[in-house]
């Protein structure tokens, strides 16, 4: 092949190889956020002329009550399950990662199966369970004798948040615990078998060497279930639909709400706004933490 | 079930018995473990057995762990009266082509980053870390706008097209791609070789195990999909398998059996994948979180 054709091929073959991704990026995703800000400046049904209300969406957003619980309750559920599922984790990921445990890839797999499975199946399995008059876990509890009337899993507000908590503490355990397994990983050996040498046990060579050296692995994770807790849908959508008295509402269901069940759409999009900036927020201090590394 | 049970008992792992005591604290982690795991695959379990009940069995007490009479026809109810069979298609059809698009894209643009020198290049790829903080649920509400516009709403495209755009597809294929060595690309080049008969003839082929660990992830996540799907397909024939679970629901007198039965056609096919492919998931999964 001649020489120049070559130098054109070299010089346009990498903007051919990325315009794919970035026609579909400025189609599917730059221009509905900026639409997006638009969107949230008016007064808008879907089907009516778009009414030019300016910041008027994001005072009636600060001034609305279910939008702080919304986030309330995201950080109430973050707080039940999230150290919970830390704390779990890491000591699951350091048996697992032990050379004298048995069958580490079947618990490893068992772990993280409800990662994978679809949430939705999930959720209709925990709706079951939780089910207050004839679910199994009453069943269970009262036929043990350990409580005397149903537990209100789905039907107060702090069981509700409770249910939902667990759930995504189910779904989510597995993931980070490998998380914190390859964070484990990096450890070298011999730290234990110094502190082993030194007379430490166990449990205290847990707290003084694995711990302080899988910090950022957990920071990590902490970040991710930031993001996650803030962007729960399905679990609260399908046990609870977001109540008893919007105990389990979250940020994108009060979103979903607004805009597909109310046609608020211009309300609807000073949420989505608001979202957009709060995980913005945090994925900038998880790339912090990344950049350090 | 007896999938899960069967496959992965390594018995690689060694006992360390060296003292009792070591045996003792050994033992109970390995019996705690076991508790640990069956509490996670109950769900799984209660769902299997329960999709094979009447709905008349599911909320009995004292609870039937494994029905006697096996309900099939909750299964036949669905794929004759419910479309399921469309709708188990419509998944299929969905995650394949997303993932291979997606695929076929990430792979190009990752290749680029990671090979090629040309202007802009940097400020290209920080867009492209950028566009990571873009939350999906933050657009749906003017995606549904253009869709409605460009009549994609109840089609399986307009839920297919927004995933393409996939950020982090892009950084998994940039790492792998860095580690192919230049003197491939040299040799193929002097050989006359166009730009993009060597991707196709010389890069593709070392990205296999690449596209197996993010495959398996881009499939996962599509085939589970649901916020969006559930926004934008609206009639029978065109749902997903979560979508068409949440409409079950929606008819009167929750009908549990059968969404139990829909769930298992759900899950199942994806549990099978992933026990084939759970090297590449769980592999692909860490570097995701971790790198992207």
């Amino acid at each position: 092949m001649e020489r120049t054709g070559w130098n054109r091929q070299l010089r346009y073959a990498p903007y051919l190889y990325i315009s794919p991704y970035f026609i579909l990026f400025g189609i599917f995703s730059l221009y509905p956020i900026i639409y997006s800000f638009y969107l949230s400046l008016t007064e808008w049904n879907g089907s009516r002329d778009k009414l030019f209300v300016g910041l008027d969406n994001y005072a009636a957003l600060l001034r609305d009550h279910y939008f702080w619980l919304s986030l309330w309750n995201s950080v109430v559920i973050f707080l039940m399950y999230v150290p919970l599922m830390l704390f779990l984790g890491l000591i699951f990921a350091s048996m697992l990662n032990s050379n004298w445990m048995v069958g580490k890839g079947f618990f490893r797999m068992a772990l993280f199966v409800p990662n994978f499975v679809s949430v939705v199946a999930v959720s209709f399995v925990f709706v079951l369970l939780f089910n207050t008059q004839d679910g199994l876990i009453n069943t269970f509890l009262m036929n043990l004798g350990w409580i005397k009337n149903p537990l209100p899993w789905l039907d107060s507000p702090w069981w509700a948040r409770f249910s939902v908590a667990s759930m995504v503490l189910y779904r989510w355990l597995g993931y980070n615990m490998l998380l914190l397994m390859t964070g484990l990983q990096s450890i070298p050996k011999d730290l234990y078998e110094a502190a082993y040498v030194d007379g430490a046990t166990k449990v205290k060579s847990f707290f003084l060497i694995t711990i302080p050296l899988v910090k950022k692995m957990l920071l990590f994770c902490t970040v991710l279930s930031t993001i996650g807790t803030f962007s729960l849908f399905t679990e609260p959508y399908i046990l609870t639909k977001g109540g008893p008295l919007n105990s389990t509402l979250t940020p994108v269901l009060m979103l979903y709400n607004e805009s597909f069940q109310n046609f608020n759409f211009g309300y609807a999009s000073s949420i989505a706004v608001c979202f957009f900036i709060l995980m913005m927020t945090v994925s900038l201090i998880q790339m912090r933490l990344f950049d350090e590394k | 079930m007896t999938i899960l049970t069967q496959t992965k008992m390594k018995p690689t792992a060694k006992r360390a018995s060296r003292s009792g005591e070591k045996s003792l604290t050994s033992g109970a982690a390995f019996l705690l473990m076991a508790v640990v795991s069956l509490v996670t695959l109950f769900p799984l379990f209660w769902l299997f057995s329960s999709s094979l009940k009447d709905i008349s069995e599911i909320f009995i007490n004292p609870p039937i762990w494994i029905p006697t009479t096996l309900h099939w026809e909750n299964f036949t109810e669905l794929f004759v009266n419910r479309k399921f069979g469309i709708i188990t298609w419509n998944s299929l059809l969905l995650s394949t082509t997303m993932t291979v698009t997606a695929l076929l894209f990430c792979s190009l643009a990752g290749f680029a980053f990671a090979k090629y020198k040309f202007r802009g290049k940097d400020l290209l790829f920080i867009f492209v870390l950028a566009s990571l903080m873009i939350p999906h649920e933050a657009t749906m509400v003017p995606l549904f706008v253009i869709y409605k516009n460009l009549h994609l709403i109840d089609n399986i495209w307009g839920v297919i097209l927004p995933d393409l755009a996939n950020a982090f597809g892009i950084f998994f294929m940039r790492q792998y791609c860095s580690t192919i060595p230049d003197e491939m690309m040299e040799a193929a080049r002097i050989d006359g070789c166009s730009e993009i008969s060597m991707f196709r003839k010389i890069i593709l082929p070392n990205l296999k195990s690449a596209f197996a660990a993010l495959g398996i992830i881009l499939f996962v996540k599509q085939w589970n999909n649901f916020l969006w799907p559930s926004v934008i397909l609206r009639s029978q024939e065109h749902m997903t398998l979560s979508v068409a679970l949440k409409a079950l629901e929606d008819s009167n007198n929750t009908p549990y059996h059968l969404i139990m039965a829909g769930s298992v056609v759900s899950v199942l096919p994806l549990l099978i994948i992933v026990l084939i492919f759970q090297r590449q998931l769980i592999s692909g999964m860490i570097d995701g979180a971790v790198k992207g």
